[in-house]
């Protein structure tokens, strides 16, 4: 069954990756307290078994190993308390436990990619024997706990004392490790025995009808009781021959031991109860996250996963019908007649498509929480790493983005992180001192909405950018002109070039190839930007601007010629009439116009996109003063024809592999009439009448 | 058991009976379709639609040959001009096939659909000479009423 189906893999991937980040949380906030909250105990230890049942049941099994040994561990700390580990194992402990989960993130992507699991986990589940080890050996813990090495034995005495006292001779079965399926194995076994012998009790119970015995019976084994010693080696030839049975052995149950009897009750709660997670990992059950566990009531609400195909096809639905039912109400059918029931309706139908496209588009947003959190780890790895005392401050966590954004945002903030803790920060603690600074450096990961974008700022309090090493640098990679004088601005647009990386040494972190400029890349791909702005000696901020929503938004319908071009409100300054007067030539034929104390450069879209119609005649179009980044100018076109909001349809495949989003078409739209609107990126437009006519 | 063996054998045999009655030779559907003077042929599963009544947006920035996008009952689709796209003198067509390439939706704007016609795939040869202009063409085939029907691979008119 390992193969399985694909749903539950997908469950099984899905599942296991919450957990971990789940986990990664509770470690974080561990580590930085020193010690485990009781709370966080057992949500490690219901973790670790859950992965634990839920791998087994995939046939995962360095995963399975790997978790229950950890579990194991846990399962001490949880009986003992936390200090049961000596302070100074402390830091080891974490260690440990970060590097098992990326042991865990590793085989899980490895499971992702259909690569073979890693076979050499002896590494890793030695370091955790020898923590358990020592957590053992501490003098502060005098009765011996179930350690893995010694698991078998204490199990068995555990079993003994659960023995009525009327059956007392048992036998002690375990099967094949990671068989999965344990309880109807146990079955199958206890059927095979009636034919010896039909007088017996098992532990635990009920094995046909409740799977969660199963992880009881992989772990502590399966305990059949018999009245005589006779009628218990009648059946050894049935238990000899059980399938996948990997051992057994005869016990008798004495007088039970006091020292063991408290350990029984414990082992035998412990287990049942997060095991009721484990069958429905496996099982693929419908509802993924109905929070059985206890520990688990925060943060959990009633969440079910979607796909995300499924989701976009609601929203294509949905865009489908706003755009169906302005072509309705707006039909030229219409016109001159007077028909108040059917405005009446029509505005009350508005108005449901209205909240229906408001649901339909919430449904696609998650919090920047998820990615921020990622970057604790990142930070605090490397400050280890790299001996510099780093503070992650995060602001603004629960700020709402489109799932895209936040697939695509992952990877850039991480990058930048990673600079600003590799080449940000001072090397040592005395030049921050020196410098007035706290000894303990900080980056600040923030994330807020404007109106239209979400802007993410990635800030920290290290040394800054020293301008002339990069402007240096670019001289040298011929990226910059020798004579040439560059203001600020344009030097730190250097770092985000292709194959710019003002750090000499490759480190482990950063610096291995993937510059800014890929940063620059993933971020343009969701239609954001990125500026970076520093002060030498006071830190380096990079801010990603993204707008919100791209698949509908508030446009300006403009056309030129017979053409139409929508131009996004949020853009837009002002729109302004001017004369031939008005206008300013420079040497280069470029034209500008005076608003409020600046010049700004007038681009014809006519011209920019070769089109054959259109106005020629400054007076009798347009301008579109419209700014976007840093760039600001004037779009002139033939006439504003009014604002609309416009469903976003990307461009044909075929039609960008002409590369029109240099020029700033960036999609198109269908009107209400069913006539198609491109739709015109500021920026781009700019950057291509930029490279059309020169500089301006 | 022996009920699903009845069942089985009996579909086997009903298999049989079709192969037996139909000629062994495989046949395609194409749909036949002149540009300049030519015809040429496009595997009828790649057809879509065949469309008359559209308005072709103008797109800047494109090569001459892709006359703009349509709105197909919601989808945007690109049209192309086989004409320019072979490198014909242009003409006022009005007539649009919709193909599936590969998942991407393309129109191509042709002089005239003329029919659909069984080919058999033994039939359609090779093209002699690799010659530029032909390099949009995958294989030629004469039909029943003498034509010659060239075999148009839509990939590459995508794509050089």
């Amino acid at each position: 069954m390992g193969s399985g189906n694909d749903s539950i893999l997908d469950m099984y991937l899905y599942e296991t990756n919450t957990l971990l980040e789940q986990l990664d949380g509770i470690l974080l906030t561990a580590e930085e307290a020193d010690t485990f909250s009781e709370d966080s105990v057992n949500e490690i230890f219901r973790i670790m078994h859950t992965i634990k049942g839920s791998s087994a049941m995939m046939e995962f099994s360095s995963l399975m190993t790997v978790a229950h040994r950890i579990e194991d561990m846990f399962f001490i700390v949880r009986e003992k308390g936390m200090d049961v580990v000596p302070e100074q194992t402390r830091p080891e402990l974490f260690d440990m436990l970060f590097q098992a989960v990326d042991f865990f993130r590793g085989e899980i992507e490895k499971v992702e990619n259909e690569e073979p699991l890693s076979q050499s986990i002896d590494h890793i589940v030695s370091k955790i024997n020898s923590l358990i080890d020592k957590i053992q050996g501490n003098p502060g813990t005098p009765d011996s706990a179930p350690a893995p090495e010694a698991e078998q034995a204490p199990a068995a005495d555990e079993a003994a004392d659960a023995a009525n006292p009327d059956y007392l001779f048992g036998v002690h079965v375990f099967f094949d490790e990671g068989s999965g399926m344990e309880n109807l194995r146990a079955f199958m076994l206890l059927n095979g025995i009636k034919d010896y012998c039909g007088d017996f009790i098992s532990a635990p119970e009920n094995v046909e009808s409740d799977p969660t015995t199963s992880d009881i019976i992989a772990d502590q084994g399966f305990l059949i009781w018999f009245r005589t010693a006779e009628e218990r080696d009648s059946v050894i030839p049935a238990v000899q021959n059980g399938a996948s049975v990997r051992e057994y052995q005869p016990v008798d149950a004495a007088a039970p031991a006091p020292a063991a009897h408290e350990a029984a009750p414990a082992a035998s709660i412990a287990a049942p109860a997060p095991a009721q997670e484990a069958p429905k990992a496996g099982s693929a059950a419908p509802a993924p996250k109905p929070a059985s566990a206890p520990g688990q009531q925060h943060a959990k609400e009633s969440l079910i996963s979607v796909n995300l195909a499924k989701l976009d096809q609601l929203l294509a639905v949905v865009s489908e019908i706003v755009i169906t039912e302005s072509m309705v109400t707006s039909s030229p059918d219409l016109k001159g007649l007077r028909l108040d029931n059917f405005t009446k309706s029509a505005r009350d139908l508005r108005k449901l498509t209205d909240d229906l496209q408001d649901v339909s588009m919430s449904l696609r947003m998650v919090p920047v929480s998820g990615t921020f959190q990622k970057m604790n780890r990142i930070v605090r790895d490397m400050s280890k790493k790299l001996g510099k005392k780093a503070k992650l401050t995060l602001i603004g966590e629960d700020t709402e983005v489109d799932k895209t954004i936040v697939d695509a945002i992952g990877d850039p903030i991480m990058h930048i992180v990673r600079n600003s803790m590799d080449h940000g920060l001072e090397e040592n603690e005395a030049d921050r001192v020196a410098a007035g600074k706290d000894p303990v450096g900080e980056v600040i990961l923030s994330a807020r909405h404007t109106g239209s974008e979400v802007i993410i700022e990635i800030k920290d309090d290290g040394q800054g950018v020293d301008t002339q090493a990069v402007l240096n640098k670019a001289i040298r990679q011929g990226l910059a002109a020798p004579d040439h004088d560059y203001s600020q601005k344009e030097i730190l647009n250097f770092l985000m070039m292709p194959g710019f990386s003002t750090n000499t040494e490759v480190t482990e972190y950063s610096g291995r190839g993937v510059g800014m400029d890929v940063v620059k890349k993933n971020v343009a791909d969701v239609g954001g930007t990125v500026t970076i702005s520093s002060e030498w000696g006071k830190g380096m901020t990079t801010t990603l601007k993204i707008p919100l929503t791209m698949a509908i938004m508030d446009g300006m319908e403009v056309s030129v010629g017979e053409s139409m071009f929508t131009i996004p409100i949020n853009s837009i300054q002002s729109s302004l009439k001017v004369t031939a007067k008005d206008v300013i030539h420079d040497p280069a034929q470029g034209e500008m116009v005076k608003i409020r104390d600046n010049f700004y450069p007038i681009i014809r879209a006519k011209e920019l996109f070769c089109m054959e119609q259109g106005c020629d005649n400054i007076e009798e179009g347009i301008l579109m003063w419209v700014e976007a980044g840093e760039h600001s100018y004037c779009l002139f076109v033939d006439e504003l024809m009014g604002e609309q909001q416009i469903v976003v349809k990307p461009l044909p495949n075929y039609i960008n592999s002409f590369g029109v989003k240099n020029y700033g078409i960036s999609g198109c739209s269908i009107l209400g009439d069913g006539s198609i609107s491109i739709i015109l990126d500021v920026i781009n437009v700019y950057a291509a009448a930029h490279n059309a006519y020169g500089a301006f | 058991m022996p009920k699903t063996e009845e069942v089985l054998f009996a579909t086997e045999d009903q298999i049989d009976e079709y192969t037996d009655q139909s000629p062994e030779v495989q046949t395609e559907k194409y749909l036949i379709f002149s540009s300049d003077g030519l015809m040429y042929g496009i595997k009828a599963e790649q057809v879509k639609d065949i469309i008359t009544d559209y308005s072709i947006t103008y797109l800047p920035q494109v090569p001459s040959y892709v006359k703009g996008v349509i709105n197909l009952r919601g989808q945007i689709i690109p049209m192309v001009d086989i004409r320019l796209r072979l490198g014909k003198m242009p003409q006022d067509n009005f007539c649009g096939i919709v193909v599936d390439v590969d998942g991407n939706m393309v129109g191509i704007l042709v002089d005239m659909v003329e029919q659909m016609v069984d080919v058999p795939l033994a039939s359609i040869l090779p093209v002699p000479t690799s010659s530029t202009n032909q390099a949009m063409v995958s294989g030629m085939c004469t039909l029943p009423d003498g034509h010659t029907m060239l075999e148009l691979d839509c990939e590459l008119l995508l794509h050089d």
